[in-house]
Parts: structure tokens; C-alpha cells; sequence
């Protein structure tokens, strides 16, 4: 037990007073946020589009401009020249352009703008058959409303991103305590000069463990803090499950961790490959890009990562996300079985001599 | 000039023999294309898309004596497009339908949950009398509200919201061609609605055209901000250095080998992505234009000297990695290269416009014809790189220590 | 006008701020020998190696090398020299071949690759990349692209640290070989059998000055006619040792090694085996020799070469 305490207190010095290691595990992923956080505010919701208008005609004018105010346009601005109308476009003042010369209909989208340009032709559809409609006094004979499934109406996209960054927090603080954090000691020969002492390896990786655990919590509660407070996003945190889950995929990526450091021999590659195993699946996880528009080859891939679980089941304790209780225990059980399988794997790595 | 090509040629050597460089500096912007292409290539392409959805028809067609039934028209058309193409592809949709004379209600239930939880894009909701309103809607003239569908969704997800687009667009075109046929609609009448682009283009910028000046960038990007502070602290401070200087070899000439050297690795890259964007995802963009090869020259350049300022500060290898990922994200994502720079702060546009980044890109996506406009007027887009070029340079010669000190 | 020194150094200062640490030395290398600079850490014999080797700047003196004065090591100095470090990384995924081609290209006048390879016994490992080499081969390989351009003047930065006897041996055969083809050499080292059995001329350094010069021999001479006896001890006390000095010179200890110099061998036996009976100390190995480098060095600065 003291041998315990007094490696914990070594892992609690050595990674306090080592600042860059602070600054990542701590304050990295409140940069994440920022930055996305501030991007995507813009971007998810492309019903709040701005539309140029040019009217080369003034043939049923009140008709269309009708059309216009009930097609869910964020603004609409009117322009008395194709040329202003498009200098707009290019500055980026505007999202999309349409001219009606008496029977044409044309809208104008800037190329560039891949991203949202098909969101913006799905409005166009709508006000081009809104206005046929109108012009001829038909009626729809079928009408659809759209009803929202979730049971939180304040939630946004941003919601579902900011669990998937909690999860990678968590994955990363885990994959780098063996592989990084522990592969370093060995290659610095200091695993050598414990092992000679009576010290136990699980002491050692309890003292691990529970250091990241720490402060892997400290991390997601702060990016959900800034969540909250700054972007004030809205989130109905399951406490119990967050906790058991943060506990039990901290375990888990550990192992993961700890996979890589076994493939990989040489203990100074096993950093690298970690941050590029963490890399990959930061895309294919489906945090930043849905995951749905993939082909399916790589919806399987995705389905493979244990990042991308680790995102759904986030998203689910923090209310964003339903998912069925079995889902929910089979998924924290697996990682802890993951970690419990690894760990004498793990007490082995430590014990095991450098092979030069 | 020899030492100064077999210095080029020892930096490139190395770079290609270390598998993390070859990693980060080669595999990794191509894993990027590959995925960004798949993913964002696919929007607005419906071969490749996929949505499960459920249909509750709680209006049943066969009981009834209605001369047409719109929801017959509808499960045909939506169980039409449920079946496997000709092409082999996967359908558009995978259609779940309630069981004969179960209870519609706890399926409704069911379902949403099943929506919630992300295994469907979408519920459309036909409810009794519907195709009685459809009619009635078409006939009556007093009273034309027509039939209402419910279409429950999710906001939040970006499947749902397509999903439930299509399924308005399949519902109003089936709509259309009722009112047609019913003479409620006259097609004769009906505007053309057309499609245009401004600028010289035809038509829609191909996505992979769009994002593989982005990522030949991020290549270089990656590579002198990693690669350049990478190599000169690690050789510095394990001595590799201090081994030239005791010959007369001068410090001019080695960074001369180097940079030719490190301009020669951004060849590498830009062949293998280019070739990748080419061959694999069908790029048409080609970098001939003289202005784009001024562009993607400057563009190695200014990155190379953000490497040797970070080394310049920087007082050991590993805190000039920490360096180098602390301005990676940043100035990377704040770039407009991954995402439209929309709706930001001002202290973020502050980053914007002073990151080199955003200049050198539009300029080349400008140079090969995938961009009309740009942040700013076009001069900036050297102005602004030969800024922190000189700026790099100064503190560099300053500030970097060629030998580990005493 | 030809010297038949290849380098003087005159009067060579460098200071750090308030410590000197090279201060006011002056010597003389002559042509086609080796001459060795010895002494302890801190002495000051690092920074003037460095300055020679063109990594350093002095604040004074004056170096004259190959026939022409300089404040400094130029730049055309250095084609003509060689130096191999004390310490010094090489870039781990090159192959040595690739290594040696590389230092060679920063020279007007080049060896044959192929014929460094030769002379540092390292042809059949010429494709295999320095990150695979043993501490041995990776020293020879520095050596080669020490010697890549036929230098003229060669500094062997205590070029046998670290390594097992036969590759130590191998060196010394080297260094002897390029004496032998007409180079000069300046050596450090902290091995006195290296230092005897290479040098031709030796200075010693310590607190910046030089506190001796000359042959080995002119050196050990300067400890007078004096013969050394030695002998190990379990243990002994102070009040026993202090009874020693009454008969004998300069006896010293270190750690069970008991050193006493002596003029007069005969009568200080004789004193010594009283001694050893009076005071019940039995001794071991009893020794008697000729001073050494180990010696000289002990005696002038107060320190072992090793220290």
C-alpha cells in the first residue's frame, strides 16, 4: 500500500509539473471547442439562408415575393442589377441568388461553396414549385409537417459534436498513459531501475490508471463547462452512467493502449502509432462528419472504432442521444472486459526487459 | 554545390527511410482526401446514399372505393425505391412497415425511439382519411386544405434532414402530378426553374477538386511546421550539426541543402496527392497556370519558415513539437480549408486575417478555377505569406542556436 | 616560409563573462607527431580544443596553422584538417557509405570513398544505415569522415572512450598509421597507457594554464630520480600512515593503494618492512616501478587523469 501511494504521488508530481502534458490533456481540447464550436455555429443550420433577389421582371411580383417570405429564408435581399447581385454572391454577403425575368426562374449558386450549396438548391426547389403553385392558384392536395423525434427541442448540432470531443478527450488520455506515457519510462530505462525494486507493476499501473482517471474526468467536465456557459448549449447529464462509463473506457482505451505497445516493440514508435490510430479515428468516428454519407465499406470501419462507441454512448449520458440500457451496459462492460483481459498483459509490457 | 545537393539529397533520404515522417508527411493528407471525398463527395449524389425509413399507412386503400388513392401511390413509390437498383447499388431506402392489424400507436412509439437513437432517418405518418382529404382537397372548392402527412424526424442529424427532404421532394412531385392530371395544375404554364453559377463556371465545382488544393497545402503545412523544427532540433541538440561545423561547411550552405532539400520533399507530396486526386477520385483541376506553381512554391516557403521560427524559439525538440501542434489546429482549421469560414467571432476573424494560410489558398483554388472569390484583394495573397516570411527569417537569424550551448 | 610546426599557438585566451577559462596558453605542434593535451575536467582543455576546432571564437592570441596567422580557424583552414569529436550524433538513417559521401562533399579535396571505407575497415557494413552500427563501427565510421578529405592535421577528441580493448587498439593502430603517412595529430585523452603509448609530445593543462610540457620522458623526469613503491593494505589508520610519512616521501593513498616515492630504494625497503611489522599492517602486491604520465599528473594537479 505505501508503495502505492508513493507512486501515485510520483504519477500526481510528474504530471502536474510537466506543463505541455497539462496544457494537452487539459486545455487541447477546450481549443477543439472553440474552434468548432465557432465554426459550425454558422454552418449546421442552412434554413437561416440569405437570399439575393433580382427582379428583371416585375410579372407577378406579389406572387413570388409571397413565395419568398414563406420559404424559411433568414433574409432576403433585393438587388436592382445581375452584376451587384453577383459581386454580393462572391463577397460572401449573400448565399444564393435568383433572378426572375418573367418566365424563367435562375437561381445562382457560388461554386465554392460545396459544403451548402445542396442545401440551399433543396430551398430553391422549394420556392420554385412554391411559386408555380401560386401563380396557377393551386393548392397542394398533399402537405407534410415535420415533427421533431428527440425529446429536447434545444438541441442543436453542436450538441452532438461536443460529446463525440469529451470521447476523444477520454481516449486519448487512455491510449497515451501506456502507450506514451509508459512506453517513454521503459525507453528511458526508468521501468528497469523500478523493476529491480520490490515494487508490484500493478501498483504502478493503479497508480496510472487513477491519475488519468482523474484527470481524464477534469477534462471532459471542463469542455462541458465551456459547452454550457459559453455556447450555452443544453445537456441532461445521466451522472451514474457518466461517471461508470468515463471509468470504464479510460480502463479500456488503457488496454488499447496497451495493445499498441505490444504490436509495436520498439517502445518510441508507440506514441506515434497511438496519435495516428487516434488521428484516423477522430474522422471516421463521426464526430466532425456524419457518419451516414459514408460509403458503406467505411460505415463498417466506423462501426469497428471503439472511438465511435465511445462517442454514441457519451451522447448518450449527456442526454443528446437515446440508446437501450443493454446498449448501454454491453458497451461499458466490453471496455472494461478490454482492460481486465489487457491488464496482466499490461503488468507484463512493464516487467519485461527493453530489447535493444 | 555539391555539399549543398548532397545535403538536399541526405533530407530527403532521411525523411523517406523514417516511417513517421513518411506517415504524417505522405499517408496521413492522403487518408484525409480519401475520406473527405467519400464522405462530402457523396452529398447530393443519391447512388451512394442510403436511409433506412418507415412508413405508417394508417389509411388502408383496399377497403376503400376511392377512384385513386394517393397512399397507395405513395408506399409504391417509396417500395419502388426500396428495391435493389439495376446497377446493383444499394437502394435509396430500406422501408419498415408495420405488420398487418398491429396497433399503429405502440409502433409509432417504437419507432420514434428508434429515431432517437439514430437507427432511422425518418417516420412519414399517413393517418385515416387521407386519401379522402387528398380528393377532397382536389374537388372541393371550398374547403382545399387537401391531406396532411407527418414526417417525424431529427433535427440534429444531418441523415434525418435528408432523408426528410427526399421524402418531401418524392411527396410534392407525387403531388404535382396529381393536380396535373386533376387539370388543377397546368404544366404549359409552369416557369422553368434553372440552375446557374457565377463566374465562368458550367456547373457545380466537383468536391474533389475543391479540397485537393486544401489538402496539398496541409501537406506542406504539416510538413514545415513539423518537419523543419523536427529535423534542426533533433540534429542540433544530438550533436549531428556540431559534426559539420568542424568542417567548412558554413551555415548559409547548409540551410541552402536543406531548404532544397525540404522543397524537394514538397515535390513528393504534392505528385503523390495530386496523382492520388487524379487517378482515384477523378480531378480535373490541373496546376499548370503559372500562378499556381508561384503559389504552391510560395506556399513551401513561407511554411518552411514557420518551421525555423518555431525552432528559432523553441528550446528542445520536444517542446518544439508542442509548438507546432499548439498552431497546427488553429491555423489550420481557421483556414477555410475544411469548413466555410462563416459566423465568426472577431477575435477569430483577428486569426483569419493574419493567417497566410487562408491567402494561399483561395489564391490557389483561384489559380485552377475552383473559386470565384476571395477574403481579400488579390495582391494580399503575397503580401501577407512574404510578411511572415521576413518576419520568420529575422527571428531566425536572431534567435537559432546552430549549437547546443556549453 | 615552411615550419617545420603545423600549428603554434600563442598566447590564447577565452573568458566567460568573470571565469577564465582558457588562459594565456601557448604551444607548439610539431609536424608529423602526436601531441597530446591532458588534464582534468574544468581545466580548460574542452574550450581549447573546441577553439582549435573551429567551433569556438577566442578573445586573444594568435594561431598560426599551415604557414598562415590567424585570429581564428578559417574556413580554408578547415579543408585541410580533420576532426573527429568527442561527442557527436550521426543522421541515424543514412547509410555509412551515404555519411561519408556527404562529408566528403563539403571538401575541395576528396579520398575515394570506397578507400576511407577501406582504411577504417568498414566496406562490407557500407550499406547498412549508422542506426544499426555497434559504438565501435559508428567511432571508425567517424574517423573515415574525419579523414574524408586527407587532412593535414588531425584532432582525435578522445577518440577511445567507451570502447572494448580491441577497438581501442584498433584506433591506437589508426593513429599510428597516420603519423607514420606524415599527419600531424592533436589527441585527448583520459587513458594514460593511450596517452604513453601515442604521444610524442604531451601538455598539461589545469585551470586554464598549461602547467607542463614535454616528451614523456622529459615529463616523468621531472619527478627527479624518485622511485616509486606500491602496495595495498586492508585498512589502515591515519596515526599508522602518519608513522609512514616519517621515513618515506610523498606517501600518498588512495582508496587500499599506498604510493611512496623514494631516492634511495635500499634504505626505504628496509624502513618499510619495519614499518609494516612494528605496526601489524601486511601488505600485498608490493610494487616498485618508474613514474608514469598517472603520476606527473597526480603530482601537478592534485587529480587522477580519469577524474
Amino acid at each position: 500500500m505505501k508503495a502505492f501511494r508513493a507512486l501515485l504521488l510520483t504519477e500526481i508530481r510528474n504530471f502536474t509539473r510537466d506543463r505541455m502534458m497539462l496544457f494537452f490533456t487539459l486545455l487541447f481540447p477546450l481549443v477543439f471547442i472553440l474552434l468548432f464550436g465557432f465554426l459550425m455555429g454558422g454552418m449546421g443550420d442552412v434554413e437561416h439562408a440569405t437570399l439575393g433577389v433580382y427582379l428583371e421582371s416585375q410579372d407577378d411580383e406579389d406572387t413570388f415575393m409571397q413565395t419568398l417570405e414563406r420559404a424559411g429564408l433568414r433574409d432576403i435581399r433585393p438587388f436592382d442589377s445581375l452584376q451587384s447581385l453577383e459581386d454580393n454572391m462572391a463577397d460572401g454577403q449573400i448565399d444564393f441568388g435568383v433572378v426572375w425575368n418573367g418566365a424563367v426562374l435562375r437561381f445562382i449558386y457560388d461554386p465554392s461553396r460545396l459544403q451548402e450549396n445542396y442545401a440551399f438548391q433543396q430551398l430553391a426547389n422549394g420556392i420554385g414549385a412554391g411559386f408555380n403553385m401560386q401563380r396557377q392558384d393551386a393548392v397542394p392536395a398533399i402537405n407534410v409537417v415535420r415533427i421533431e423525434a428527440g425529446e429536447i427541442e434545444s438541441i442543436s448540432w453542436f450538441n452532438l459534436v461536443l460529446p463525440g470531443i469529451l470521447a476523444f478527450t477520454i481516449l486519448s488520455s487512455g491510449l497515451f498513459a501506456i502507450s506514451g506515457h509508459l512506453t517513454q519510462m521503459k525507453q528511458r530505462n526508468i521501468l528497469d531501475r523500478l523493476i529491480v525494486t520490490p515494487m508490484s507493476p500493478v501498483a504502478l499501473l493503479l497508480a496510472i490508471a487513477l491519475v488519468r482517471l482523474v484527470v481524464g474526468a477534469l477534462s471532459t467536465l471542463i469542455t462541458l463547462g465551456v459547452g454550457i456557459l459559453v455556447f450555452k448549449l443544453h445537456f441532461t447529464i445521466d451522472w451514474l452512467r457518466y461517471g461508470i462509463f468515463v471509468i470504464c473506457s479510460t480502463l479500456g482505451t488503457m488496454g488499447l493502449g496497451t495493445l499498441i505497445a505490444l504490436i509495436v516493440r520498439r517502445p518510441s514508435s508507440a506514441g506515434n502509432v497511438a496519435n495516428a490510430a487516434a488521428m484516423i479515428m477522430m474522422f471516421m468516428a463521426g464526430i466532425y462528419f456524419p457518419v451516414s454519407f459514408m460509403p458503406a465499406f467505411m460505415r463498417t470501419l466506423s462501426r469497428l472504432m471503439p472511438l465511435t462507441h465511445m462517442a454514441n454512448v457519451m451522447r448518450h449520458v449527456t442526454g443528446v442521444l437515446d440508446m437501450s440500457d443493454l446498449r448501454f451496459w454491453m458497451t461499458s462492460a466490453a471496455f472494461l472486459g478490454i482492460a481486465l483481459i489487457l491488464f496482466p498483459l499490461m503488468a507484463r509490457y512493464i516487467v519485461r526487459p527493453l530489447r535493444n | 554545390m555539391k555539399d549543398v545537393l548532397a545535403l538536399a539529397k541526405s533530407h530527403v533520404v532521411t525523411a523517406l527511410r523514417e516511417r513517421v515522417t513518411l506517415f504524417w508527411f505522405l499517408v496521413f493528407p492522403a487518408f484525409l482526401l480519401t475520406i473527405l471525398t467519400l464522405i462530402f463527395g457523396q452529398v447530393g449524389q443519391e447512388e451512394n446514399v442510403h436511409f433506412s425509413i418507415t412508413l405508417i399507412n394508417h389509411d388502408h386503400a383496399e377497403s376503400s372505393n376511392l377512384p385513386f388513392s394517393a397512399t397507395r401511390v405513395i408506399e409504391e413509390t417509396l417500395g419502388s425505391l426500396s428495391e435493389a437498383r439495376e446497377s446493383g447499388a444499394q437502394p435509396l431506402f430500406t422501408l419498415i412497415q408495420p405488420a398487418p392489424g398491429s396497433d399503429g400507436d405502440a409502433f409509432l412509439e417504437q419507432e420514434l425511439v428508434q429515431i432517437r437513437r439514430g437507427n432511422r432517418a425518418a417516420v412519414l405518418v399517413l393517418p385515416g382519411g387521407f386519401d379522402e382529404a387528398v380528393l377532397s382537397g382536389i374537388l372541393d372548392e371550398t374547403d382545399r386544405s387537401g391531406a396532411t402527412a407527418k414526417l417525424y424526424m431529427s433535427h440534429t442529424s444531418v441523415a434525418s434532414e435528408t432523408a426528410s427532404s427526399i421524402i418531401e421532394q418524392i411527396l410534392a412531385e407525387i403531388d404535382r402530378t396529381i393536380l396535373i392530371q386533376t387539370g388543377r395544375f397546368d404544366e404549359t404554364q409552369a416557369v422553368a426553374v434553372v440552375t446557374d453559377w457565377i463566374g465562368q463556371e458550367e456547373e457545380e465545382t466537383r468536391y474533389v477538386d475543391f479540397v485537393l488544393p486544401g489538402i496539398i497545402l496541409m501537406g506542406f503545412f504539416t510538413n514545415g511546421l513539423f518537419g523543419v523544427p523536427g529535423t534542426i532540433l533533433f540534429n542540433r541538440d544530438r550533436k549531428v550539426l556540431r559534426r559539420y561545423w568542424v568542417t567548412p561547411l558554413s551555415v548559409g550552405r547548409y540551410l541552402a541543402g536543406f531548404g532544397l532539400g525540404h522543397l524537394s520533399l514538397c515535390v513528393v507530396q504534392f505528385a503523390l496527392l495530386f496523382a492520388l486526386g487524379k487517378y482515384a477520385f477523378g480531378a480535373t483541376i490541373q496546376f499548370t497556370h503559372p500562378l499556381s506553381i508561384i503559389i504552391l512554391v510560395l506556399a513551401a516557403i513561407t511554411f518552411m519558415a514557420f518551421g525555423f521560427f518555431i525552432a528559432a524559439l523553441a528550446k528542445s525538440a520536444n517542446a518544439g513539437m508542442a509548438v507546432a501542434n499548439i498552431l497546427n489546429m488553429p491555423m489550420m482549421f481557421l483556414s477555410g480549408m475544411f469548413f466555410p469560414l462563416v459566423g465568426l467571432p472577431i477575435f477569430m476573424m483577428v486569426i483569419v486575417y493574419a493567417n497566410p494560410v487562408i491567402y494561399l489558398l483561395e489564391a490557389l483554388r483561384q489559380s485552377v478555377g475552383v473559386q470565384t472569390s476571395t477574403l481579400m484583394p488579390f495582391p494580399w495573397t503575397f503580401i501577407v505569406p512574404l510578411f511572415w516570411i521576413a518576419l520568420c527569417s529575422l527571428v531566425t537569424i536572431r534567435r537559432l542556436r546552430w549549437d547546443v550551448a556549453r | 616560409m615552411t615550419h617545420d610546426f603545423i600549428m603554434k599557438v600563442s598566447h590564447l585566451t577565452k573568458h566567460y563573462g568573470e571565469i577564465i577559462a582558457v588562459d594565456d596558453i601557448s604551444f607548439v605542434v610539431p609536424k608529423a607527431t602526436v601531441f597530446t593535451v591532458l588534464g582534468p575536467n574544468g581545466a580548460g582543455k574542452t574550450t581549447t580544443m573546441e577553439i582549435l576546432e573551429g567551433i569556438r571564437e577566442p578573445d586573444g592570441g594568435e594561431i598560426v596553422l599551415f604557414g598562415q596567422p590567424m585570429k581564428r580557424i578559417t574556413r580554408a583552414a578547415k579543408q585541410r584538417m580533420g576532426v573527429l569529436l568527442q561527442e557527436g550524433g550521426f543522421e541515424p538513417h543514412l547509410k555509412v557509405r551515404e555519411i561519408i559521401q556527404l562529408f566528403a562533399s563539403f571538401f575541395e579535396n576528396r579520398v575515394s570513398v570506397d578507400a576511407i571505407l577501406e582504411q577504417v575497415a568498414l566496406t562490407e557494413k557500407a550499406g547498412a544505415q549508422v542506426r544499426t552500427l555497434s559504438g565501435g563501427q559508428r567511432q571508425r565510421m567517424a574517423v573515415g569522415a574525419a579523414l574524408v578529405n586527407d587532412p593535414d592535421l588531425i584532432f582525435f577528441d578522445e577518440p577511445t572512450t567507451g570502447l572494448d580493448p580491441q577497438a581501442r587498439r584498433n584506433m591506437w593502430d589508426i593513429v599510428s598509421r597516420l603519423k607514420a603517412e606524415g599527419k600531424s595529430i592533436v589527441l585527448t585523452t583520459h587513458y594514460m597507457e593511450e596517452a604513453e603509448a601515442l604521444s610524442d609530445s604531451i601538455c598539461i593543462m589545469d585551470h586554464g594554464k598549461i602547467i607542463a610540457q614535454g616528451t614523456v620522458r622529459e615529463l616523468t623526469g621531472q619527478l627527479g630520480e624518485e622511485t616509486l613503491i606500491e602496495f595495498r593494505v586492508d585498512g589502515i589508520l591515519e596515526n599508522q600512515l602518519s608513522a609512514l610519512s616519517a621515513c618515506c616521501d610523498n606517501v600518498r593513498q588512495d582508496g587500499g593503494l599506498v604510493t611512496l616515492e623514494t631516492k634511495d630504494l635500499p634504505s626505504t625497503m628496509s624502513e618499510l618492512l619495519q614499518w609494516s611489522e612494528t605496526q601489524g599492517v601486511p601488505f600485498q602486491d608490493l610494487r616498485v616501478r618508474q613514474p608514469n604520465l598517472e603520476d606527473v599528473f597526480l603530482t601537478m594537479t592534485g587529480r587522477t587523469l580519469r577524474e
